[in-house]
């Protein structure tokens, strides 16, 4: 168990388990390559991914597929292969969320920059698939 | 910046790896033909800015997402075990 300092969550305990890590940073964040991922509260389709280093440094994630169930149905053989990067790993894929300062409901949902995680080694990705026609920018569907 | 001159044909190797060749030049519009192993993303510089900037803008989260919660519950509900 390491002890996580956070500016919205305060301390938290967080175990290995939870630990991911980012080889290349994520772009804009280069140099933050450790996260952990949270639950926001039981029952919520959002997830923090919360720097194990840097404690004002979070983003909400969402699993894509709540907000378009066909997501990367289908994508080319070229950005399949830039998801899988030939791991034999399962992938577990988390969207990055944008949520305009005092405009919840202007909230996006970035479909073209997913965040890829492999199950077992805990190595992660963001990848960009400029060539799927997703947005960076999805306005999220209420309702 | 490093600044080279290359004609048609020719191209440039970057690292071990990635090799980036001048396919065809038209007015003011350039074709690149681009060699590199399958780790090394290659994205035209916008497309990256563009996940940049809005990286930035995602890092910007308020903590309280009480108002975003109700709404999304409900696709989640219609559409479960996504993952």
């Amino acid at each position: 168990m390491n002890t996580i300092n956070t500016t919205r969550f305060g301390e938290i305990e967080a175990d290995e388990s939870q630990a991911i890590h980012f080889a290349d940073g994520l772009p804009g964040f280069h140099d933050r390559r450790d996260f952990i991922i949270l639950e926001h509260k039981p029952g919520s389709p959002f997830l923090w991914l919360q720097s194990m280093d840097a404690p004002d440094l979070a983003f909400v994630m969402i699993n894509p597929f709540l907000m378009k169930s066909d997501y990367l149905q289908d994508i080319s053989p070229e950005e399949e292969a830039l998801l899988k990067n030939e791991t034999d790993d399962e992938i577990i894929v988390f969207s990055l969320v944008t949520i305009p300062r005092g405009e919840v409901k202007k909230a996006t949902v970035n479909l073209m920059g997913p965040i890829v995680v492999e199950s077992k080694s805990r190595r992660a990705r963001q990848v960009i698939l400029a060539n799927s026609g997703y947005s960076h920018c999805q306005q999220m569907i209420f309702g | 910046m490093l600044v080279l001159t290359r004609k048609v044909e020719e191209s440039i190797t970057i690292g071990n790896h990635v090799t980036v060749t001048i396919l065809e030049v038209k007015g003011n519009q350039v074709k690149l033909g681009i060699r590199a192993p399958r780790s090394v993303p290659v994205n035209r510089t916008e497309v990256f800015e563009s996940v940049i900037n809005e990286n930035i803008r995602a890092s910007e989260a308020p903590s309280d997402l009480e108002s975003l919660t109700l709404p999304i519950k409900a696709a989640a509900a219609k559409k479960s075990g996504g993952l």
